[in-house]
């Protein structure tokens, strides 16, 4: 199955070469998308010759992702996987992914709770809220919504290309239950990052994020 | 009304109106996007000069003060115009995105065809 590993990256120079390193190691297909990053990045990038697309605007992680599935939908990929640049998904479980889109799957993600707990923290009461939420409107029971770890099949694929309007990773999850594709979830395991900082250190980016993706479940996803 | 506010009125419409018209001309502003602005300039000074339209309005929805008829047509007016600005803004978002990819991709195909050369 030609499979396309998706990474974007903005301002990921600590992360982006032992990221690559380690994908390369198992022989995937890989895209970097570089959006419009400020630091050295692209350096990085070019002394490498990893292949890449070098965006000339920023346009954030939602345009960079869809940027991708247009670059896997036009080069006729039959899966993409999403993997964060900063690192904290490890390429050692896009095998479990790819399989499963392998058999018969549309949209694969790479959860942390499939069969372990999840902790109690306050990210984790937001992970909640978004599962309640989430199976209110589809009926399906999501372990961990946030994921960005994700493997798409051919239909979903031709679908994002062409029309995507989510707001972030959940709201995505739940377009794909609501839409009837066939979706799994599969335990993975995630690390913490190992340079940058997280978007969520920041509580108000917290809360714009928690909104966005509710509003986008309950009255935008159709 | 008094006579002084009505010429105020005037003169303050008039002035905007010709400062939205100076504004197109200098600006090159888009004639798609300067339309609703001419027409809205012009209504503008339409009232100030024959402020009974107010009145009549005020009288047809039944609203008592004619102020509170200047306050409804001018928010929902600014209301339905930003309402449209976010859904052309949110187009351009789209192209933006569509315009970028296609850059990227030739960018790179460039890239490579060069690599191929040397």
């Amino acid at each position: 199955m030609k499979t396309l590993i998706i990474i974007p990256a903005y301002n990921e120079q600590a992360n982006i070469k032992s990221l690559i390193e380690d994908i390369t190691s198992y022989g995937y297909d890989y895209l970097i998308i570089n959006d419009s990053s400020t630091d050295d990045t692209e350096k990085i990038i070019r002394e490498n010759n990893y292949h890449f697309l070098d965006l000339p605007i920023n346009v954030g992680i939602a345009g960079v992702t869809r940027i991708g599935f247009k670059y896997a939908y036009d080069h006729n990929y039959d899966c993409a996987v999403c993997i964060d640049g900063d690192g904290q998904h490890q390429p050692k479980y896009v095998h479990t992914l790819i399989n499963e889109i392998s058999n018969g799957y549309d949209y694969v993600v790479g959860s942390r709770f499939v069969n372990r707990l999840k902790p109690a923290s306050l990210r984790m009461i937001g992970s909640r809220i978004i599962c309640f939420f989430i199976k209110l409107k589809t009926g399906v029971k999501v372990t961990d919504p946030t994921s960005g770890m994700r493997a798409l099949g051919k239909k979903v694929i031709a679908d994002f290309a062409q029309n995507m309007n989510f707001y972030a990773e959940p709201d995505t999850l739940c377009y794909t239950l609501h839409h009837g594709y066939k979706v799994k979830e599969v335990q993975v395991e995630m690390k913490e990052r190992e340079g940058g900082e997280s978007y969520f250190a920041n509580p108000f980016k917290s809360i714009k994020f928690m909104l966005g993706v509710l509003l986008s479940i309950i009255f935008v996803q159709w | 009304m008094p006579f002084s506010l009505q010429i105020g009125l005037i003169g303050a419409s008039v002035l905007s109106l010709a400062f939205v018209l100076w504004s197109v001309v200098k600006n090159k502003m888009n004639i798609h996007y300067a339309m609703v602005w001419i027409i809205w300039g012009m209504a503008m000074v339409a009232i100030s000069l024959f402020p009974q339209l107010i009145f009549m309005a005020s009288r047809l929805l039944s609203i008592e003060m004619p102020v509170n008829t200047v306050f409804l047509i001018m928010i929902f007016l600014l209301y339905c115009l930003s309402f449209y600005v976010f859904i052309k803004l949110s187009k351009h978002n789209e192209e933006i995105i569509n315009l970028n990819y296609e850059i990227a991709v030739l960018k790179k195909q460039l890239e490579d065809l060069k690599h191929h050369h040397d």
